[in-house]
């Protein structure tokens, strides 16, 4: 009894935890490069969930939209595994609580943060904050290529772990999921000169701005992006939330 | 490469303005309700594109949602207004698929052109580009909506894009069929491509659905 109540509180906690935080806005320079002439990027302010959604946020979602539920989402909307691992309909399996939710499409992504007053990051935002990230917990280059090389090494064992977020700043960007971003269709060329379906990940290597680990390593997560489809729902994609600042 | 897309969009603008209206005689189909009114309808196939809710203006200013266009073939493109290359190409590519028909199959189809460019293709700037290009006729939709709802639609159809910082985007061109349901039935990826596939798609639509009465 002792231990559930831990438990009970630890569930508690993560979502208070997982609390949206103010990303500052500022200049900020993509590793792949999009447009010749445009190397820096300014971001204006956020919001960005602190942690990647958990299971159990997103089965209060399905209770309350029961049309993203797996068993009446219509299929154009998923590639059938939606919420595969779930034990029902509306309920996640056991253990899943605090771990951050998989098996969600874009689609699904997009409807739960538009129910809680948000948005998807775009992929700009997703990246900057990312770097803040990185900055915030002193991370080297090398630290943070061999952590985004570990995890693309095995990310379904750490796509299971449970979250442990801190409060009042971003936590996991790079140690539990890859997630969702509104444009992760990214472009890989430019304008009419090429045909953007047939981009490769040859193609979108020139647009690289170094060829640092740390800039490799990132590169890696734009390249799994640009293999996801809308409707893709792996068991190592999951989403956090952002939301525009008055 | 250039050089190219300039040469074709500048046939497909002279092609634009050379054609004038399209004056295809419209009096005989004006009872066929799948065609002039577009009633709303519960979405019923589960691989429909039109289960996106989204709420769309048109350039006539009336608003819809995808589900209204149901019960007839729908050939569907994206373009924004300030394109000058590719998007007349486009359009027009629509025209050809629509002239390719056999008369008797036209009143069945609509084309639509869903905008990309969220700011500046207003309901009021997509009729000017309809007027400028004599796109006024009800064959025509241009459609405008909200930037996360272009970006799902643009999804649904496999349309790639970004906009860039001098405010104009970055797109794939493709030019799809739906079926009576908001089903993709046929796809033409490129500009000035052959519209042999999409008008058998569309002819094979209206058949099976029986949309033409005698």
């Amino acid at each position: 009894m002792k231990y559930l109540v831990g438990v009970l509180a630890i569930a508690v906690s993560a979502q208070v935890l997982a609390e949206p935080v103010l990303v500052e806005g500022g200049q900020y320079v993509p590793v792949v490069v999009l447009d010749k002439e445009l190397e820096q990027l300014t971001m204006p302010n956020f919001m960005l969930d602190a942690a990647p959604v958990t299971h159990a946020e997103y089965q209060t979602f399905v209770l309350a939209h029961p049309k993203w539920r797996r068993d009446t989402i219509p299929a154009i909307f998923h590639d059938g595994h939606y919420l595969k691992s779930w034990q029902t309909a509306d309920s996640h399996a056991v253990d899943d609580a605090d771990k951050a939710v998989t098996q969600v499409s874009w689609f699904a992504a997009r409807a739960y943060c538009k129910a809680q007053g948000g948005r998807l990051p775009s992929l700009e935002e997703w990246e900057y904050a990312s770097a803040q990230y990185r900055q915030q917990q002193g991370l080297t280059d090398h630290e943070y290529a061999r952590m985004l090389f570990s995890w693309h090494t095995n990310p379904t064992t750490y796509a299971q772990l449970p979250l442990d977020p801190v409060a009042g700043k971003l936590n996991h960007m790079h140690d539990r999921v890859n997630e969702w971003v509104e444009d992760f269709q990214l472009l890989l060329t430019n304008g009419d000169d090429n045909d953007v379906l047939s981009g490769s990940c040859g193609d979108s290597a020139r647009f690289m701005a170094d060829f640092g680990e740390a800039s490799y390593a990132t590169f890696f997560r734009y390249q799994s992006r640009s293999n996801y489809r809308a409707q893709s729902t792996t068991s190592t994609l999951g989403f956090r939330c952002a939301y525009d600042v008055e | 490469m250039n050089a190219m897309i300039k040469l074709l969009a500048g046939i497909g603008v002279a092609g634009l303005l050379a054609s004038g209206a399209l004056a295809q005689d419209h009096s005989h189909h004006h009872n066929h309700a799948n065609h002039t009114t577009l009633g709303a309808a519960e979405v019923r196939q589960d691989d429909s594109i039109y289960h996106l809710d989204a709420n769309w203006q048109a350039h006539t200013g009336q608003e819809l949602t995808l589900a209204q266009l149901q019960g007839q073939p729908v050939v569907i493109s994206m373009i924004y207004g300030s394109c000058t290359t590719a998007c007349p190409v486009l359009v027009n590519d629509a025209r050809r698929v629509y002239e390719a028909l056999p008369e008797a199959y036209q009143p069945y189809v609509k084309l639509v052109m869903v905008s990309f460019d969220e700011d500046r293709d207003t309901p009021a700037a997509l009729a000017e580009y309809a007027a400028k290009y004599n796109l006024g006729d009800d064959t025509w939709l241009f459609l405008h909506g909200e930037d996360s709802d272009i970006r799902a639609m643009a999804t649904m159809l496999g349309v790639r894009y970004r906009k860039r910082p001098d405010g104009d985007f970055d797109h794939s061109n493709l030019v799809t069929v739906l079926d009576t349901q908001g089903r993709i039935v046929q796809r033409t990826e490129g500009l000035n491509r052959p519209v042999d596939d999409a008008v058998k798609a569309l002819m094979k639509v209206i058949d099976d659905n029986h949309l033409m009465h005698h």
